[in-house]
């Protein structure tokens, strides 16, 4: 005590320090409790947990198939935790850090490559390949973004797809004919500009600028469509500085400085106010704005194509996963069983009806009374059920993406922006996308 | 002193009572920002156990990425505009409200709801308002002749506008703070002001302003070391965009980590904003200390 004692370090001091290690102590006996209160119940039943971000009346109709899975299946237990979904990620990891992950993880698509990287994540290979789970009958994009080089690493929970939605009022009053099955980009373009009348701050179309990965993967479509690739087959170069990348700029750029028939939204916040307000003629986006569409009377058409390209009809979904991490092979097994009840034909008809989101399996997609139910309740939904179809290509699936997509963004910007020509934003960005991919 | 002795001392009782206080903070405080400092030196994504040390190549990588340089001059640009800023329009609206007139108490609150708008409400208002085709604001300049402008779709006009937008949500903190202060100046100095032949302006200027100084060396210290942290209102209105023109040091280190999952490197980033935020407020106060008038 006497060593403390000269050092300054008083017997007083000594006991804050213990009364502090005992607070914490406390405290951490309080942190470990937690956990073990689910898991394997009394009963001899199974309890999982499962973090979604589903709100009003996907929330209810989510809740529904839950309390009918318990009552079906004496013993399971599933608690849900909401989370918004933008965040599930961050959270995610703090729990893997912590060690105790949901058991269910409600996770975007764009996130998969990286999610991939966690420990913890169940492979789910072989899980979809046992008789009932009928793998194939999910749509092509979603199957693609649920494996990563190979291992499949979550189940589809969401699937969407970008079409054209336009004001039939709109197209009466510019004496256009209403857009058809088979128009080709060409088409949209000149439509645009007799859509524009700036004396009424009327405007052809609208793009989000802000550069994000919603800026980009609009984009995407058109490359596809113009017959490009992102990148090689090999994901080791920039491939997308090619005559179908140029197209697929100079479409845009005809429109945003040219023509001027292009209102360019920063926020990716006003497009669908101004949309339903009649102020804009068409617009580029996917099924979950249409039920914001109540003031004006609007068709929906599959995106155009280029001529003269292998493209054809083209577009570009983002579908988001259901992710399991490992807690113990009871739980996962527990959780497995779950999601493949979940996401099995007749779950997926009745969430599809009840909430409008797009059918994540074919079967459903092509069962007319489905279709029927969902395009009378939100009109114009039945396009994209079958626009689903034209999901032939997903975005790369590497961990890079996220800083390809930033490269991308500013390519996008500065041509619509008219900082940049078309040629010299691509070059530059292939060149910023070679780097990224160098690097590893 | 008898372990007794020591279970009654005051200093014990003392540390008892606020060491869950204590350990609250060092868990949610000092646990995050030692393994932040330690994760500056590492390469980590937080998804991958693996982590190598990788020494100090995150602080070189930060001095050779053209877009810290950019969000550097951008985070400092907005700061040199928005704490003058807030302070000059806080302290004139609070002194305007600092007198004895009708419905009084309505105005000062009027002023202090800047302060309770969500931040997200107040970055849609201002989008509508800068809107280049809708917006208000380029209503009124085609009433007087000016030239449209893009305003947010502009990469030299951006920047300017969340300035504005900023301003507008702290003027409330700042004319409390400065209404406050301005109730502690004793009227009989005024007065006495008055009575030597001093003019309005020349009291304001000579007697209460002064007397305002340690309030306006708070206002700046504490504006400065949130300017320097702006986020929400860039994240709500054009996520740093276009092409960087937003882009600010925080916003550029969540891009980094939450979307690149570059943490290590984020951390890093973090690490550098501190350390200017350190200097900056060191300088504030040796300067403040000068011009700051406290009576007692």
């Amino acid at each position: 005590m006497a060593v403390f004692a000269k050092a300054g370090f008083s017997k007083a001091h000594l006991a804050g320090l213990l009364a502090v290690l005992t607070g914490a102590a406390v405290l951490a006996a309080c942190g470990t409790d937690s956990t073990s209160s689910s898991g394997n119940n009394s009963s001899g039943g199974t309890t999982i947990q499962i973090w979604e971000g589903y709100t009003q009346v996907e929330a209810k109709a989510f809740a529904h198939l839950v309390s009918q899975y318990e009552a079906t299946h004496p013993g399971q237990k599933v608690n849900t935790l909401y989370v918004n979904s933008d965040n599930t990620l961050q959270k995610v990891l703090t729990a893997v850090r912590g060690g105790s992950p949901p058991d269910i993880a409600y996770l975007y698509g764009s996130w998969a490559p990286n999610v991939a990287q966690i420990p913890s994540v169940v492979n789910l290979t072989q899980v979809v390949k046992r008789p009932g789970v009928n793998w194939d009958d999910f749509w092509t994009g979603e199957r693609a973004v649920a494996t990563v080089n190979g291992k499949v690493i979550g189940i589809p929970a969401l699937v969407d797809n970008l079409a054209v939605v336009y004001n039939k009022t709109l197209f009466a009053q510019a004496g256009l004919q209403p857009p058809g099955p088979g128009w080709t980009w060409q088409d949209f373009v000149a439509d645009a500009k007799k859509l524009t009348n700036p004396a009424v701050k009327q405007y052809g179309t609208a793009y989000v600028t802000p550069g994000t990965e919603d800026t980009v993967w609009h984009w995407e479509a058109l490359l596809w469509e113009a017959g490009g690739q992102l990148l090689s087959a090999d994901n080791s170069k920039a491939a997308f500085d090619s005559a179908a990348g140029l197209a697929s700029l100079n479409t845009l750029r005809t429109m945003a400085v040219t023509d001027k028939s292009m209102y360019l939204d920063p926020s990716d916040s006003a497009y669908g106010n101004l949309f339903n307000s009649g102020k804009i003629g068409m617009l580029v986006t996917g099924p979950w704005d249409l039920a914001t569409f109540s003031n004006v009377k609007y068709g929906v058409q599959v995106m155009p194509a280029y001529p003269g390209t292998a493209g054809g009809h083209q577009t570009i979904s983002g579908p988001d996963n259901w992710v399991v991490f490992n807690n113990g092979s009871a739980r996962t097994a527990a959780a497995e069983q779950f999601l493949i009840w979940l996401t099995s034909a007749t779950q997926d008809k009745y969430f599809a009806v009840q909430t409008g989101d797009l059918p994540i399996r074919q079967s459903v997609g092509q069962d007319a009374s489905v279709v029927n139910q969902m395009n009378t309740a939100v009109p114009g939904m039945s396009t994209f059920i079958s626009n689903l179809g034209n999901v032939k290509q997903a975005r790369p699936q590497i961990p890079q993406y996220p800083k390809i997509s930033t490269a991308l963004g500013t390519m996008i910007v500065s041509v619509l922006l008219g900082k940049s020509q078309p040629q010299a934003a691509l070059s530059a960005a292939a060149q910023q996308v070679d780097q990224i991919l160098a690097a590893g | 002193m008898t372990p007794r002795r020591l279970l009654q001392s005051e200093q014990f009782s003392g540390w008892a009572f606020v060491s869950p206080g204590v350990v609250i903070i060092l868990l949610f405080g000092a646990v995050p920002i030692v393994w932040s400092a330690v994760m500056s030196f590492q390469r980590n994504n937080l998804l991958s156990p693996d982590t190598p040390f990788v020494g100090t190549a995150n602080y070189r990588k930060l001095i050779h990425d053209p877009v810290v340089v950019q969000a550097i001059q951008h985070t400092l640009i907005y700061t040199v505009l928005f704490v003058p800023g807030t302070m000059l329009v806080g302290l004139f609206l609070a002194a305007a409200m600092n007198r004895k007139i009708r419905f009084i108490a309505f105005y000062r609150t009027v002023a202090y709801a800047t302060m309770a708008v969500s931040t997200i409400s107040e970055a849609i208002v201002f989008i509508w308002l800068f809107d280049p085709s809708y917006g208000v604001v380029n209503y009124f300049f085609s009433l007087i002749g000016v030239p449209q402008q893009q305003f947010l779709n502009s990469p030299s006009e951006a920047l300017y506008v969340i300035v504005m937008m900023t301003i507008w949500g702290w003027t409330g903190f700042a004319v409390v703070i400065y209404l406050a202060a301005l109730q502690g100046v004793p009227q009989h100095l005024t007065e006495a002001a008055a009575i030597d032949g001093a003019g309005p302006w020349q009291a304001f200027r000579r007697v209460t302003l002064p007397l305002l100084s340690p309030a306006s060396l708070f206002l700046a210290v504490w504006l400065t070391i949130n300017a320097l942290q702006l986020f929400d209102e860039v994240y709500l209105s054009t996520q740093g965009g276009p092409l960087n023109a937003t882009t600010v040091l925080v916003y550029y280190l969540y891009t980094q980590a939450f979307q690149q999952f570059n943490f290590g490197y984020a951390s890093a980033i973090a690490y550098f904003l501190f350390l200017i935020i350190i200097v900056i407020t060191v300088i504030q106060f040796r300067v403040g200390r000068r011009f700051t008038y406290y009576r007692s």
